[in-house]
């Protein structure tokens, strides 16, 4: 059979966010393809350096809906490093409890999502309706279901008292059940297996070599993890395990989901039941001294990185993301070659993509009302170009 | 046979059980289907009316035609599939036990009326000049070839043992001796797989699927055309599993004979019992179809011909065996 | 070890199980105390210092001039309150910033638990009123 080009994108049914395939195929198996990712910039950086810190955490905060309390965090992280602040202690548990509880929403999204993909829509609903336990809880302790808004710079603003905290322990006894049961047919039902099994492989030094961060470099065996590699918060006190799989495909990363899930329920548990007592804000200076600082967070998709640049005002100089998704595309390329086309959806899936989570760049030009993007192979000739002439460093070619 | 004038076939064909009761049938068959894969899934689904106003939705809106394609095929598809179906259902006794115009091979024939609309489905991909639609067109074609066969293997089976091509003669069997189904269980799951497949439902909706390929097929049809195929698919739910019902679960008739009563309460009886069989096979359908993932075109072929067909195989060499030791 | 039918109980329950959903807005939804919902401005403890107005992070409180100087109690004393806030509910993210910075005890400014929002052009904005 003749080889035809499938346009997957940017409008879709399997995709939630817009991002274009072109791919050659030959009969079902794909012979090559191509990226782009550059649709819908928002131009969040620069809406940041015009706002004062208070002020930007909510535009950071909805950066992601579904991480949102990763960014905030991360921020709020970052610039208390700059101004040498440490948040008291029972806020660090309170941002924990918090990030903990949206990591299991963020990973019940997905089992649903994935299921969604390869056709089992009984999962899907199933698991949304049990991240609804999830939901309710937030919403008790943060007054909305997303984009909580419990950070401030110096700790945080709600504090947890013993109704909330009861109310919490019962429900993740229920959902610790539920777990169970999605682990049992995720891993034992014929069908999903044959869907999830042997697809999408990457290997472990194809994921290390491409970058990829979280439960993508986890499912093919790499030990990555910021909470246990660089502890923040009170990671280096609260007990946990980090989950890694072997077999470098698309069930490797469901089944590191699924253990993520049950290590974070324990991990909320143990928090809400040590919790220390004392204030949970502390008054911070308006003005941020002079200074880089890079913060690093564990994300429900990876590793999230923000710079921040201060220069002595109470606004940031330069603040600039890098999301875990943009580090994931790149295995996705890696991750199709030679796949059916019936895998595409639950392959580009299992990076758990989010594109509002994506880092895109975009050139406008305001006298000619004119937009382009570069590709990968210009901005990387640029990049070796600069440091050139700037630094005297050669990359080699 | 009954005999009847040329008013009274007509109005069996047309109006009861004919195309007026199908037609009906078809959307209360799909609004059970919905029912119960919706409470399998714990939500609430939809009302009793709504495939009715999904269809009367899609013929008001707007039917358009893309301009590279060839009119009169694009056009006339639909219809021709409509009226596949639709004709296969006359020989279906729905009830008393004899059609007025059943014959001998009948079966056959409705079970090639039946592979018609597949067949019309690949040519609706083929002449849609769409990507997506040339890939859902072969597709259903490379399922076709894997689920025939079986099909036609256990569709055999019961016309072996009741020693006839008449599907009312296979009924009448049933009611004076006993389900086919007891004899011929097998034959009776691999008989659900295969429909479950012709139906193009999960986890055999390779096809349509829709979180792969869009739409399949019948991604450039829109407004009456998509409206007459969305019918015709559920008047191929109402008739496959009538067929399953007349060959292996007994048909109209009950277990016990009803000589005794008045014709017009064994026709009441015979229809009820008729209904129930069928929504019980609709049920299964929807069970099959809430609990699996969505299978690869590859896997189903594998699938089909280890299990599906083998298994049909094995069904009919233990008929031929016992007839053979009976006679 | 896998087996084809692993959802098979959990289906087979949930035919008889209640339903999950909630049949809003026929059957209510309950939301716990402290949610963050529609802003509502009280009048009779508003001594207009626009404080809401300038920490706001979406900028969507304006601050009005008076008709007339309404005289409000504030730690007591008599204040003469020459303006007031106007919040457009369109721009509002209900972050509950303006209600932590209120000096007024009970607060003046604060979110409701109302979260049903669509409304004509004429409730768009929110100004004191009387609770």
């Amino acid at each position: 059979m003749s080889e035809m080009t499938i346009p997957i994108g940017p409008q879709h049914p399997a995709l939630k966010e817009p991002v274009g395939f072109k791919i050659t195929v030959e009969g079902e198996r794909i012979k090559s393809l191509d990226l782009d990712i550059s649709y819908n910039h928002r131009g969040i950086e620069k809406a940041v350096e015009q706002r004062d810190f208070n002020q930007s955490m909510y535009v950071i905060e909805r950066i992601c809906g579904i991480c949102s309390h990763s960014h905030a965090t991360n921020f709020s992280k970052g610039i208390e490093e700059l101004m040498k602040v440490d948040a008291p202690r029972r806020a660090q548990y309170i941002r924990l409890i918090v990030g903990e509880l949206e990591r299991i929403h963020s990973h019940y999204l997905w089992l649903g999502v994935a299921g969604h993909e390869i056709g089992f829509d009984t999962l899907f609903m199933y698991t949304w309706r049990d991240r609804e336990l999830v939901q309710d809880i937030l919403e008790l302790i943060s007054g909305n279901r997303v984009n909580y808004a419990m950070n401030r710079i110096g700790g945080v603003r709600r504090d947890l008292d013993e109704k909330v905290i009861s109310y919490t322990l019962k429900k993740l006894e229920i959902l610790a059940e539920r777990t169970k049961f999605y682990i049992q047919l995720a891993t034992t039902e014929e069908t999903v297996i044959a869907r999830l099994g042997k697809v999408g492989r990457l290997t472990h030094e194809k994921a290390k070599s491409l970058g990829s961060v979280g439960p993508t470099a986890r499912g093919s065996g790499v030990n990555l993890d910021v909470r246990h590699d660089d502890p923040y918060l009170v990671y280096d006190e609260v007990p946990f395990k980090v989950v890694t799989a072997d077999n470098c495909d698309v069930l490797g990363r469901t089944i590191v989901r699924a253990g993520e899930i049950v290590q974070s329920i324990e991990m909320t548990k143990w928090a809400l039941e040590n919790l220390p007592p004392g204030e949970i804000r502390k008054a911070t200076p308006r003005l941020a001294p002079s200074g880089e600082v890079v913060s690093l967070y564990e994300a429900p998709r990876g590793e999230l990185i923000h710079y921040i640049k201060g220069n002595n005002s109470d606004k940031a100089d330069r603040f600039a993301v890098r999301t875990p998704t943009l580090a994931n595309w790149p295995s996705v390329v890696e991750a199709l070659q030679g796949q059916n086309i019936a895998d595409i959806p639950i392959v580009v899936a299992a990076i758990d993509p989010c594109m509002s989570c994506t880092s895109r760049m975009t050139f406008l030009d305001t006298d000619q009302m004119n937009s382009w993007v570069w590709t990968w192979n210009e901005l990387r000739e640029y990049g070796i170009k600069w440091y050139r002439e700037n630094k005297g460093i050669s990359w080699g070619d | 046979m009954i005999e009847l004038d040329v008013l009274l076939v007509l109005a069996y064909v047309l109006v009861f059980p004919g195309f007026i009761f199908l037609f009906g049938y078809s959307f209360f068959a799909e609004w059970f289907d919905r029912k119960m894969y919706a409470k399998m899934q714990n939500r609430v689904g939809p009302p009793l009316i709504q495939p009715f106003a999904d269809f009367l939705k899609l013929l008001t809106k707007e039917d358009i035609t893309p301009e590279k394609v060839e009119k009169v095929p694009y056009s006339l598809l639909p219809i021709l599939a409509f009226a596949a179906i639709a004709t296969a259902f006359v020989y279906i006794p729905v009830f008393v036990t004899t059609t007025p115009i059943g014959f001998q091979g009948d079966l056959l024939l409705v079970l090639y009326m039946l592979t018609l609309p597949t067949i019309l489905l690949f040519l609706v991909g083929w002449y849609s000049r769409n990507i997506f639609a040339t890939i859902g067109a072969y597709r259903a074609v490379s399922q076709l070839f894997v689920y025939e066969v079986p099909l036609f293997i256990v569709a055999l089976g019961p016309a072996l043992w009741a020693g006839s091509w008449s599907i009312s003669d296979i009924v009448s069997f049933q009611q004076s001796h006993y389900c086919l189904f007891l004899i011929q269980p097998l034959g009776f799951i691999v008989a659900i797989m295969c429909l479950q497949a012709k139906l193009e439902r999960i986890p055999f909706d390779i096809p349509e699927a829709e979180t792969e390929i869009v739409g399949g097929p019948l991604v450039e049809y829109s407004g009456r055309k998509l409206a007459m195929f969305r019918i015709s698919t559920d008047m191929l739910m109402v008739v496959g599993s009538a067929l399953i019902v007349v060959l292996y679960l007994g048909g109209p008739s009950v277990g016990f004979s009803l000589e005794s009563l008045h014709i017009v309460v064994q026709a009441i009886i015979g229809f009820l019992a008729f209904l129930v069989k069928t929504v019980f096979i609709i049920f299964l359908l929807s069970f099959i179809r809430a609990a699996f993932a969505r299978l690869r075109i590859d896997q189903m072929t594998n699938f089909g011909w280890k299990w599906l067909a083998s298994l049909a195989f094995i069904q009919i060499f233990i008929i031929i065996g016992l007839r053979v030791v009976m006679a | 070890m896998t087996i084809p039918g692993a959802a098979f109980g959990e289906l087979l329950r949930s035919l008889v199980k209640k339903r999950a959903t909630v049949l809003y807005p026929f059957e209510k939804v309950e939301v716990p105390d402290g949610f963050r919902g529609k802003i509502h401005v009280r009048d009779d403890l508003c001594i207009g210092c626009s404080r809401c107005s300038v920490v706001c992070p979406a900028q969507c409180i304006d601050m009005v001039m008076e008709k007339e100087k309404k005289v409000v109690v504030f730690s007591g004393k008599e204040i003469r309150r020459e303006k007031h806030p106007k919040v457009n509910l369109l721009s509002c993210i209900r972050c509950g910033v303006c209600e932590e910075s209120c000096p007024t005890k009970p607060k003046a400014i604060s979110l409701t638990k109302d979260f049903s929002g669509s409304s004509t052009k004429a409730d768009m904005y929110v100004e004191p009123t009387v609770p």
